[in-house]
């Protein structure tokens, strides 16, 4: 047998890889899950919606209640959550949220106040630290029995649980896909939960005016955090679309523009109850 | 966004050194196959040789470990959610297999041809769970080398 190489082909028709470009390959896929993605996302959050309008807030708190057995309201009931919870029930007559609320206090130093499913409100420590007024107190309470009214702490869970499930189940956490397709999903329900942050705010501003008769302290919170710089310096930057919350700055603005299209009045700040200081 | 930066940076630097290195790499399989164009590997048991002329024969073998870069495994990953050519693991085969059959020529110098050559992948890579994947080739034959003139 004679053989005779062919050498000139080894260089030019490689037919065993391809020979379009890698990126534009990387790209058109990566667009592509993060469309079917987005997709799914958003027609959770649509069915989430409708199971929350489903759920009542007894099923809710049937649901829920295993949750808290670590509290035991009788033990750690003192005269500051004795106060706050007759705070919370006063606010209740003018912003009904459908729920029984029971109010914790936690020695928590960062300023904040949660809304739990089953009707649970915790407020931290450093949030009374924070507001100088019961005014300033009342609005924050009133922002978070807006969120027992409009169920969101429900639909937040829900739309969490959906990014956990996704991200687990369709990608993998072994393919190193979970490291782009997690900070999207975060920019994705940040979004969703400003919007409702938003709207959260209103109604509590309503609820200030009501219980008040004026709507001064409304923005003593936000103040606040200002003053502390926690929330404020994330104006402008990227990190902002990363935020559950819109900025400190841009809810005061928002909070005075509203007020004023209402006619709301300022008026004088009632001094913090004696327990809470 | 901490998360997200590491991963770009990574994506970013498995591209770069992954190409480098692909790049380089094919300009010396094809350098060196035409080094070695002259020596044929047959996967024929026999090539009809004069025995009498076979001066010895011996057993040669080669091995090749190539590693997946960060952007071909996320590429690849990527693949796997649609479906399809998994592009980004094509050259690495190729490299591979033609690397290792290269090797195996080079391991024989003077021999006449190559015969009975077999390629096999081997797998040492399974079981090492999330770490970075390879691709491992082994060729091997029978170099037939004919006695001096």
């Amino acid at each position: 047998m004679k053989f005779k190489p062919g050498i000139e082909s080894l260089e030019t028709d490689n037919v065993n890889v391809s020979h379009s470009s890698p990126v534009r390959e990387f790209v058109t896929l990566l667009l592509g899950a993060f469309g079917i993605l987005a997709l799914i996302y958003a027609v959770s959050g649509l069915l989430i919606d409708k199971a929350v309008d489903w759920i009542d807030p007894k099923t809710e708190k049937a649901l829920f209640s295993d949750l808290y057995n670590a509290f035991d309201d009788a033990e750690s009931q003192t005269d500051a959550s004795v106060t706050l919870q007759r705070l919370v029930d006063d606010l209740q007559q003018c912003l009904d949220p459908g729920y029984e609320i029971t109010v914790n206090l936690t020695e928590d130093s960062s300023p904040n106040a949660f809304a739990l499913p089953g009707g649970k409100m915790v407020v931290t420590q450093g949030l009374l630290d924070l507001v100088s007024s019961e005014n300033g107190l009342a609005f924050v309470l009133a922002h978070e029995l807006a969120h027992f009214a409009n169920r969101d702490h429900l639909r937040g869970i829900g739309r969490g649980i959906v990014l956990a499930a996704m991200s687990a189940a369709v990608l993998g956490s072994d393919s190193g896909l979970d490291a782009i397709f997690a900070p999207a999903s975060l920019a994705g329900q940040a979004r969703f939960s400003r919007s409702r942050e938003s709207q959260a705010d209103q109604r509590a501003l309503m609820a200030l005016n009501c219980h008040y008769a004026h709507i001064g302290g409304a923005t003593e919170f936000f103040e606040g955090l200002k003053r502390r710089g926690d929330a404020g310096d994330t104006a402008g930057t990227i990190s902002h679309y990363f935020a559950s919350h819109p900025d400190a700055q841009s809810r005061v603005d928002a909070l005075s523009a509203l007020g004023g299209d209402s006619g709301f009045a300022q008026g004088a700040l009632r001094e913090l109850p004696e327990a809470l200081q | 966004m901490y998360q997200l930066a590491v991963f770009c940076v990574l994506l970013a630097l498995g591209y770069g050194f992954g190409r480098f290195a692909e790049t380089r790499h094919y300009q010396s399989i094809t350098r060196r196959e035409k080094l070695f164009a002259e020596l044929p590997t047959l996967s024929l048991r026999s090539a009809g040789e004069d025995e009498e002329a076979v001066f010895k024969t011996q057993f040669v073998s080669a091995n090749v470990v190539i590693s997946v870069d960060y952007f071909k495994r996320v590429a690849a990953a990527l693949r796997g959610f649609f479906g399809g050519n998994v592009q980004a693991y094509e050259s690495l085969v190729d490299r591979a297999r033609r690397e290792a059959v290269l090797r195996v020529k080079e391991s024989c110098p003077g021999a006449s041809h190559i015969l009975n050559v077999r390629i096999e992948t081997s797998s040492i890579h399974k079981g090492r769970g999330n770490g970075v994947g390879s691709v491992e080739v082994f060729a091997y034959g029978t170099a037939v080398y004919n006695a001096p003139d």
